[in-house]
């Protein structure tokens, strides 16, 4: 019966979510809790036995021979998502059922989202992963949509061209590797890959998939949608997308370059690290010069995928597990940072940074919580920033060019969360407060965890990763010098250039990317790409 | 830059990525592989019980993905509804066309088609194990007879939130029916009679799931099309 | 032959992407690229002389059944995608009076 549970994790929150549509009332709407509390038990099962007899996770759906039918299969990448995404949903549901009781057909769709979701996860054949991903776009789409102003729509309809055009080149790659191998196992085609991994076709196949997951996981020239649909949503859906449904790409990402082709086989290595680290200074100067609370936090999200991505090209080491650890501990303050701002958009009533000052004083709880996600973000010895980061830079910490490209990014974003910290100081402003108690409770979890990762990550890095973190220090002291010089020179930068609005930064703040241009650098993506593999390497 | 400059070079560009497949595609024929097509040619018939390979496939050896095909057009329906909301709330739909306006033509010759094609919609639906068809297929016939109605009587209302609570109720019996297979033999999202029962026993269970695909996609196409023509006044 | 018309068939479709001032001129654009995507599956596993794969006493060769099955999927994934982006413009000219990608992004402040 254990082997049925990844079937249970799917179909769970699919039915929750048609039950409440179909019975209109307003009571019956509790029980989503009911349902995460059957998912995280069902869960905490499931990785018991796992632990015990790793074979039980691997079903044939069906019973034919599983190289021509689908199968699922989890193993511990998956198994860490699946438990931050129970986590991170439930924390959602928390922070917005009260005013969300009445609106059905809003909860229809997060439970939808999360089945589909957790399906996505576990799939081990690739046609079920193109219709995983394109589900996944629709019911995006319809959630940012819900509010139905003009902004709203404009960012639907942009986020949904530019994904299906990745997902449709993802469907070519996957062709041309059926008609190579006969199979489309994910599994099978690990073993085999080696076969007829040099000729010209497959090459074709691993560059057009390639594009398509940059599109979904918004690397460089390619991130323009994100902003956009980040910004405008409901912000339970904001900390979702920019804590989870991102990182999906990501996910993406590791079982089709690290695990089914190898990372070694095209040494594509070098490539990506730049990409990255394109990406990753591009986000951190777009998110210096925005004025609005969300959108900062929208394009920071950016960098730190290029980030993540810095540390993900590796392939194998301390570096791959810093960026492995660097989404977990993203969702948990990122989502925070979120949730914390959408308390205080909701009470000043307005999203302008220049115009929310007092925070501190007025609301004190929210801002301990905000304190917490800040110095987290940008990287404070004992919080879990810190780990992440410091086992980024393991592998290229002999490379000064390597080095000068991570501390600029360093100092971007202190600088950053220097100038989000604005609203904090001031007098206290008289507002009226919405009692809620439950909003608090999902903040408290994720501050929690965040501590409790950043002091406790020796345990942790052993039980579930087999490695021995302790290349990380917590009082070495020259992490926590470079820490207070960063706060120093991010503190005169912003001072004397930032806040005076100078006319580069307008100009900046200015720059809107047209559907056309989006399209011309997807070519010219693909283009570049297909040429430094064919003749350059 | 200028329009011209960026044309030409997406152009070349273009032409680029095209040489690529081509030079590529020229020896494809010494890596292709015939597996698949082998594999259902031998045991297709014999483990599923249906004359069509192709039904073979999409009911019983991937039935998991005919499930979630099911539900994107179930999510669309939900969305376009969603999205076309006024509001006022307005249970009932009604057609733009008006009498005046329609020739005796068509009215005619819809009334004459109408029967043809409903019939024809449900033998390709039901026979979608013995010749080419299926119940997505069906379901698109159907979906289009049932809308040549708008030519023919315009007071005739269809009441859209009656027809999204039936698509969601087939839906959850879609799934129930194909997980059935777990108490019979013990593995899930498969034919639930026997490996070796006889071939009729076989097709009760595939014209059963072919009748309810067919009847969710035609709703389905149904309602989008109705809150489309909503739009429109 | 056939694979690459399919291919040029998919690169006409970006190229239309790439330069369409209109919202449902892109959502063309992508039905485009769609239908050569299939085109493209169903033609690299065609040969001269194969039949249609339903089982007959006759011991022919048969076509591939597998493309067939998922490119039925594909085919209802394009339509609802093509369906909910066209409801989209639809709400979009309601309030911004004009399709055109320019007007739009410009934003409203």
């Amino acid at each position: 019966m254990v082997e049925l549970f990844p079937v249970f994790f799917i179909f769970i929150p699919i039915f929750t979510g048609i039950i409440i549509y179909l019975v209109k009332n307003k009571h019956v709407t509790s029980i989503v809790f009911l349902s995460q509390l059957i998912l995280a038990v069902l869960y905490g099962f499931y990785v018991y036995h796992y632990i015990q007899n790793p074979n039980v996770a691997y079903i044939v759906l069906g019973g034919w021979d599983d190289k021509f039918a689908i199968t699922l299969k989890n193993d511990t990448l998956s198994l860490t998502f699946i438990g931050l995404s129970i986590f991170m949903w439930t924390s959602v549901l928390f922070y917005t059922y009260k005013t969300n009781r009445i609106y059905h057909k809003y909860l229809f769709f997060l439970m939808f989202l999360e089945g589909i979701f957790l399906a996505f996860l576990q799939t081990n054949d690739l046609f079920n992963l193109f219709i995983f991903l394109e589900l996944i776009t629709v019911l995006i789409t319809i959630l940012i949509s819900y509010k139905k102003n003009g902004p709203s729509l404009k960012a639907a309809i942009y986020y949904l061209l530019l994904n299906t055009l990745g997902a449709m080149f993802f469907l070519i790659g996957i062709i041309i590797l059926y008609y190579t191998y006969g199979s489309i196992n994910i599994s099978y085609l690990q073993e085999n890959i080696g076969l007829h991994q040099n000729h010209q076709m497959v090459k074709l196949a691993y560059i057009l998939m390639i594009s398509g997951i940059s599109v979904k996981s918004a690397l460089f020239p390619l991130f323009t949608w994100l902003p956009k649909a980040h910004g405008v949503a409901y912000t339970s859906l904001s900390a979702l997308l920019s804590g989870l449904l991102v990182k999906g790409g990501l996910y993406l990402f590791i079982r089709v370059h690290v695990y089914m082709f190898g990372y070694a086989t095209y040494n594509m290595t070098e490539v990506f690290f730049y990409i990255g680290a394109l990406t990753a200074l591009v986000g951190v100067v777009l998110a210096l010069v925005q004025k609005d609370l969300k959108q900062i936090l929208a394009h920071h999200t950016i960098s730190q995928i290029g980030l993540m991505m810095m540390g993900l090209s590796y392939g194998y080491g301390l570096s791959f597990t810093g960026g492995l650890m660097h989404i977990i501990n993203h969702a948990l303050f990122k989502s925070l940072l979120f949730l914390c701002a959408g308390l205080i958009i909701y009470e000043y009533k307005t999203k302008k940074i220049y115009a929310i000052r007092g925070v501190f004083r007025s609301m004190p709880i929210t801002s301990i919580f905000l304190i917490i996600g800040m110095l987290s973000i940008s990287g404070a010895p004992f919080f879990n920033g810190y780990v992440s980061k410091t086992l980024i830079k393991y592998s290229f910490k002999a490379e000064p060019f390597k080095m000068f490209l991570y501390t600029l990014v360093n100092v971007g974003t202190v600088t950053s969360f220097i100038k989000f910290s604005q609203i904090l100081f001031g007098k206290k402003v008289d507002l009226e407060k919405r009692k809620d108690a439950k909003q608090f409770v999902s903040i408290f979890a994720i501050g929690l965890l965040c501590i409790g990762i950043g002091i406790f990550y020796k345990p942790i890095g052993s039980f579930i990763y087999g490695l021995d973190l302790s290349y990380v220090k917590l009082f070495d002291l020259k992490a926590w010098l470079d820490y207070i010089i960063y706060i120093g020179i991010g503190y005169i930068l912003f001072k004397y250039y930032i806040d005076k609005d100078y006319k580069p930064v307008q100009v900046i703040r200015s720059f809107q990317m047209t559907f056309e241009t989006a399209n011309y650098l997807f070519i010219f993506y693909i283009s570049s790409l297909s040429f430094i593999l064919f003749y350059l390497l | 830059m200028s329009p011209l400059i960026r044309r030409i070079s997406l152009v070349l560009l273009l032409g680029f990525i095209l040489f690529v497949f081509i030079t590529s595609i020229s020896d494809f024929s010494t890596i292709y592989n015939d597996d698949g097509k082998l594999f259902y040619y031998a045991n297709g018939f014999q483990d599923t019980g249906s004359y069509n390979y192709v039904t073979g496939i999409y009911l019983d050896y991937r039935l998991f993905d005919s499930l979630f095909e099911a539900a994107i057009l179930l999510i669309a329906v939900a969305g376009v509804m969603l999205i076309s909301e006024h509001s006022i709330d307005e249970k009932n739909a009604t057609f733009m066309l008006d009498k005046q306006k329609t020739p005796e033509l068509f009215i005619t010759f819809s009334r004459l088609l109408y029967p043809i094609m409903l019939l024809f919609g449900i033998y390709v639906i039901v026979n979608g194990h013995l010749s080419p068809g299926g119940g997505f297929q069906g379901g698109a016939i159907v979906a289009t007879a049932i809308l040549i109605l708008y030519y023919i009587d315009i007071t005739k209302t269809v009441n859209v939130h009656v027809v999204l609570t039936i698509e969601k109720i087939l839906f959850i019996v879609l799934v129930l029916t194909a997980s059935l297979s777990y108490l019979t033999r013990g593995v899930l999202f498969t034919n639930f009679f026997r490996l070796d029962a006889s071939l009729d026993q076989k097709a009760i269970f595939l014209t059963l799931m072919n009748i309810l695909i067919g009847a969710k996609v035609s709703l389905g196409l149904v309602a989008i099309f109705t809150a489309f023509l909503k739009e429109g006044r | 032959m056939n694979p690459i018309l399919s291919f040029i068939v998919i690169l006409v479709g970006i190229y239309g992407l790439s330069v369409s001032k209109n919202i449902i001129k892109s959502v063309f654009c992508i039905t485009i690229v769609e239908a050569g995507t299939i085109l493209l599956f169903l033609n690299l596993g065609a040969y001269e002389g194969g039949v249609i794969p339903i089982l007959s006493s006759l011991g022919i060769e048969i076509v591939d059944p597998i493309p067939q099955a998922l490119m039925i999927t594909t085919i209802v994934i394009g339509s609802t995608i093509t369906s909910l982006a066209l409801m989209l413009c639809i709400k979009i000219f309601h309030h911004y009076g004009s399709i055109e990608w320019k007007v739009i992004l410009k934003g409203d402040k």
